[in-house]
């Protein structure tokens, strides 16, 4: 085999007509199917997301942050306890869920790895990750709604928590992951104990990706309906300070409402609908925006 | 042909000095992995008092894992063990009663791939002084100015100290990153691998430097670049499937090899 000796010619139709046309057809068809089946979905979520600009936009007014949910029958009114009772119970949801998860991810990162214990804990939390959400939510009326007598926020934020605590646990483990393991190395080559590395370095790291986490967990939580059903319920009257009966909040408030005969009802509804979706969407926009920035730096 | 050595150490390396001390003696040692495969061999060897030494050998011979034993860094991962003794000035680091952190400052490693922390230059340095001692900021201030000197880095960084470490080039990191242990006051530094993911001129920076910290520290280098280890160490090692081969001053090991298998090794035969 020398180099100088001159190639010889192969034939132009037997390099260039080797693929058969029945791949090329497949390949065709397999692309208009994909096409179909991602135009169909967009043509769906496009369709929800404009039915419900065009019924709520009509019902975005200033009264609906101002003035409470109307009585039966009453004229006008607002959704502004709904809005805050239900600010209120994701506010404390989060507060809890978020320490407990990103303690739980860094056990299951940092600590636990490849043991038993830890094994078992992921297991439990991918299986609370697809819990339907109505089981927490009846879960938590035997826990604090039954012995305290009453619907509170109290209970509607704790089941907020549950459903909250294992997308945060998910989150924070595959982010710490993620972070090199020459990075612990150098932490403790140093002679930091694991507690200060995983402090100062390991959660530095993978800050930007916990922080992700816990913001599609805020999301997630914001509008479920489920597990409020049996645990905040709703009342109508403007939100007190006292989180002890029911606590209005929004998708319970569309719940209710939207299955009303009375149409200011159902145009409130329509509106508290439209709010809610595009706080998750700008919750989600953020969360993304926050994951680039980290990902570019 | 096949009695002339490819590399020659550089007439200017400095001679070993073995009557220096013995600041790391190993004795009898046996590595385990977790799976009970054998990555030390009855190793016994020793590494004197501000001298470098260069671990050489082809992949997987146990240079790393040798050198991983001197911190006991192999214990971040359950399941290694390391059996026999290494002596750090007449104590056996390998006693269960160590304290291993106290360990880890006294013995440095600086890795292959650098590994700034996500924190700004000043705070990578300050890391592992803030860990054992309780300075002033004036005190700070100086002892990481004087690691940032040590390293040949200060005169690169000292108007942005405040700014990420991570933003530094390759070779700026992995200096950052000897700073960071030199600013620890170890006596002695390992290097896996220092330079490489570096580029030649980082390398050769690298090499200076490991060369001005020779005066201050015991230095232990595993090395796959063995024109490298005839530059920069005093005292080589070769080591072959987890076994110690040969051990000797540098400048005989490479001119005059004693084993077939080192006489192999570095004229490129194999590895």
């Amino acid at each position: 085999m020398t180099a100088s000796s001159t190639p010889a010619t192969v034939p132009a139709m037997q390099a260039w007509g080797r693929v058969r046309s029945g791949r090329r057809s497949a390949d065709r068809a397999l692309k208009v199917l994909a096409t179909a089946a991602t135009v169909l979905g967009a043509v769906v979520l496009g369709s929800i997301l404009l039915m419900l600009i065009v019924e709520g936009v009509r019902g975005l007014t200033p009264a609906l942050f101002t003035e409470p949910t109307p009585g039966p029958g009453s004229e006008g009114g607002g959704i502004a306890n709904a809005i805050l009772g239900s600010l209120v119970m994701t506010a404390i949801g989060i507060v809890i869920a978020t320490p407990v998860g990103v303690m739980a991810g860094t056990y299951l990162a940092e600590y636990g790895r490849t043991s038993k214990l830890a094994a078992l804990i992921r297991f439990l939390n991918d299986i609370l990750l697809s819990a339907p959400s109505i089981l927490i939510g009846l879960f938590v009326y035997t826990l604090m709604v039954r012995p305290m007598g009453s619907y509170s926020g109290w209970a509607g934020g704790v089941a907020l928590a549950i459903i909250a605590t294992p997308v945060i646990v998910r989150t924070t483990e595959d982010m710490l992951r993620l972070v090199p393991g020459a990075l612990r190395e150098a932490g403790a080559a140093l002679g930091a104990p694991a507690s200060v590395v995983i402090r100062q370095v390991t959660w530095r790291a993978a800050q930007t990706g916990m922080v992700t986490g816990v913001l599609l967990a805020l999301a997630r939580i914001a509008g479920e309906t489920a597990p409020l059903l049996f645990t905040a319920l709703n009342n109508n009257s403007w939100f007190s300070p006292n989180l002890m009966g029911g606590v209005p909040n929004l998708p319970v408030m569309i719940y209710q409402f939207a299955l009303s005969p009375y149409d200011n009802w159902r145009q409130l509804a329509w509106a508290g609908a439209l709010l809610i979706t595009a706080a998750i969407l700008a919750l989600s926009i953020v969360a993304r925006v926050v994951l680039r920035g980290g990902k570019s730096r | 042909m096949s009695a002339t050595a490819t590399v020659a150490p550089t007439p200017g390396a400095s001679r070993a000095d073995e009557t220096a001390p013995v600041r790391i003696a190993v004795k009898n040692l046996n590595f385990f992995y977790d799976n009970g495969f054998q990555g030390l061999k009855n190793i016994n060897l020793n590494f004197h008092d501000r001298q470098v030494t260069a671990l050489i050998g082809p992949s997987g011979c146990g240079k790393s894992t040798l050198l991983r034993t001197f911190n006991r860094i192999y214990s971040v991962y359950p399941g290694q063990r390391a059996e026999g003794e290494i002596l750090l000035d007449g104590r056996n680091i390998l006693d269960p009663s160590i304290d291993l952190n106290e360990l880890r400052a006294r013995v440095g490693m600086v890795f292959q791939k650098p590994t700034p922390f996500p924190m700004s230059i000043y705070d990578n340095v300050a890391f592992g002084i803030r860990l054992y001692e309780r300075l002033g900021k004036a005190d700070l201030d100086a002892r990481v100015e004087e690691a940032l000197r040590k390293s040949a880095l200060w005169d690169e960084v000292k108007d942005k100290l405040r700014q990420s470490g991570m933003g530094l080039s390759g070779g700026q990191q992995q200096r950052l990153c000897i700073a960071r242990t030199v600013a620890q006051r170890p006596e002695v530094i390992l290097f896996d691998e220092p330079t490489s993911a570096l580029d030649p001129i980082s390398t050769g920076r690298i090499e200076e430097l490991i060369e001005q910290l020779r005066s201050e520290f015991t230095i232990a280098i595993v090395t796959h670049n063995m024109q490298q280890a005839a530059r920069i160490s005093q005292f080589t090692a070769f080591m072959y499937l987890g076994e110690l081969i040969e051990f000797g001053q540098t400048t005989r090991m490479f001119m005059n090899p004693a084993k077939q298998q080192t006489q192999d090794y570095i004229t490129g035969r194999f590895g």
